[in-house]
């Protein structure tokens, strides 16, 4: 057994990822919800990763803004930087940072505690007792995920459109007024429903994998820290991948 | 301060939280330096390790190894992105007619933008909490601690090492990075939109700076520095068991993020200043 990782492993996780998927869709409706554990882990997710949220949303916002708005000085158009600001914080950024945050402090928080509770053979304890940990553990863990992924992803909007306000005011001269006049001229009501949609599903893939990655855990605190390492690298995979799919159909969609 | 203690429990309760934050980020900047220190012991007693480690860090180890490791990862990641310029400046261009300039967008906003921003969430996902785990399981194994026993001096053995291969790894993997964004955004102007390849090369190649290319590479190395940093010290002071492991992986994801990003604005706003430098007419 000198082979390293054989080949079928990774078609195997997936594999083993969509079939607890599916066992999460036919276990939410199943009585009793575990209503505890989805409010201690939503409260979780969201104290974990409201500090980064706001510590990432304003640099990306002001590097954004800052790279449109040379642009738009040189067209003469620094007028329309809320226009591009608005555009950009609401169908890019927003998702993809609330992703960032979930994915690296709200999953690899769940990665890693299901991954100790598996190692130490606590997830073998509840099977033996009766319990279902996919219905008692992973159902709520997705459902707060995807919850606080909404949530967080309009705190991202609003801390981005706050930023690059001050950033395009303050450092760029442009007039406060156009910058709230142009908000609206191309990001619509629609725009934000897709975002909160991404953002939605962003949540949802971030919670199955650091839950299907924590349940499957193997060997001691190097299996936990491979876990979570995996969990990190693939749901950023899964996110990219999403985000670029969403986007396609969204720009198709709303116009 | 044990009468003051008894006497106000809650303020001098504050009052060590707030010192033990302080003495927290002291021990980091020194952890920081040290590291840094050492960097030159890594070229004279452990070539051989920085070597192993390089290897490592460019192809992942385990199930990240198969799917096609670290180059392969940061390659797709910043193909999304730089399929994603394309989409969006496709979409949003031709609402006023000028789709012809994409090209442009891929050559400004990939350089400026997207792929450092992308390369920096890749690289701490994939080298720098690959370091943390590692560094950590060593930790709790008490395999640094034997280490130390051995006499071998740990931050030079582990950290530095670490540090030195990450930043020699990133040059590689950011021109991969750069060539998987502009391939994805050609491409998918090209052939799902069916823009004309000329026109997307004249515009691409008038607007693409050299120069702009080569900040971009010093932003790669400088966030790569940080990162390596930060996943380093997180790994090294791992505590409490298999979920403290983990744990320790996700607060240097969330820290390496946040300073990552941030060094990327500040070197940006040093580099390209306030107008821009930026010359849309030549």
């Amino acid at each position: 057994m000198t082979v390293s990782v054989p080949a079928w492993k990774p078609a195997a996780a997936v594999g083993g990822l969509f079939a607890m998927g599916l066992d999460v869709l036919v276990l939410l409706p199943r009585r009793p919800f575990a209503w505890r554990e989805f409010v201690r882990q939503a409260w979780f997710v969201a104290r974990v990763s409201l500090l980064p949220t706001v510590m990432l949303a304003i640099p990306y916002s002001v590097l954004v803004v800052f790279t449109f708005n040379i642009l738009l000085l040189e067209f003469g158009a620094a007028d329309f930087s809320g226009t591009t600001a608005a555009f950009a914080t609401v169908t890019q950024i927003g998702p993809i940072v609330t992703v960032l945050v979930v994915a690296g402090a709200g999953a690899t928080a769940m990665c890693a505690d299901l991954g100790a509770r598996t190692i130490r053979e606590e997830v073998d304890a509840m099977r033996v007792m009766g319990i279902n940990p996919i219905q008692a553990l992973v159902v709520p863990r997705v459902l707060a995920a995807t919850l606080v992924a909404i949530l967080l992803s309009a705190v991202v909007i609003v801390v981005g459109l706050v930023g690059g306000f001050f950033f395009s005011v303050l450092v760029q001269h442009v007039t406060p007024g156009a910058y709230g006049a142009g908000m609206t001229v191309l990001t619509h009501a629609a725009d934000v429903v897709v975002a909160v949609i991404k953002a939605a599903l962003f949540g949802l893939a971030a919670g199955l994998i650091a839950c299907y990655k924590g349940i499957s855990v193997e060997g001691g605190p190097a299996g936990v820290g491979n876990a979570v390492n995996e969990t990190v690298v693939y749901t950023f995979v899964a996110l990219f991948a999403i985000n670029i799919v969403a986007t396609a159909v969204g720009v198709k969609v709303v116009v | 301060m044990t009468v003051a203690g008894a006497r106000l429990p809650r303020s001098s309760a504050a009052l060590k939280r707030w010192g033990t934050g302080w003495t927290r980020v002291g021990l980091q900047t020194l952890f920081y330096a040290k590291t840094l220190r050492y960097i030159g012991d890594v070229f004279r007693s452990y070539r051989s390790e920085l070597v192993r480690l390089i290897a490592q860090m460019g192809l992942g180890t385990g199930a990240l190894a198969v799917i096609g490791g670290t180059v392969a990862i940061v390659g797709f990641l910043t193909m999304t992105t730089g399929a994603l310029v394309s989409v969006a400046g496709y979409n949003q261009l031709s609402d006023i007619g000028v789709e012809a300039l994409t090209g442009f967008a891929s050559a400004y906003f990939n350089v400026r933008l997207a792929a450092p921003l992308t390369a920096g969430v890749a690289l701490a996902a994939t080298i720098g909490a690959g370091a943390t785990a590692q560094l950590g399981a060593m930790r709790i194994n008490e395999e640094i601690d034997a280490l130390e026993v051995m006499g071998i001096r740990t931050i030079a053995y582990l950290a530095s090492t670490r540090v030195v291969a990450g930043v020699l790894v990133v040059v590689p993997l950011y021109c991969v990075a750069a060539i998987s964004a502009f391939l994805s955004a050609k491409l998918s102007t090209t052939v799902i939109y069916g823009q004309s390849a000329g026109v997307y090369d004249h515009y691409f190649s008038t607007f693409l700076y050299p120069m702009d290319l080569v900040w971009s590479f010093v932003l790669a190395v400088a966030m790569a520095l940080v990162i390596m940093l930060v996943h380093t010290y997180y790994g090294f002071t791992a505590a409490g068991g298999p979920a403290g492991v983990g744990e320790a992986v996700g607060r240097a994801v969330r820290t390496s993020l946040v300073s990552s990003s941030a060094l990327i604005v500040f070197l940006s706003l040093a580099i390209y200043g306030q107008t821009g430098n930026f010359h849309l007419s030549g």
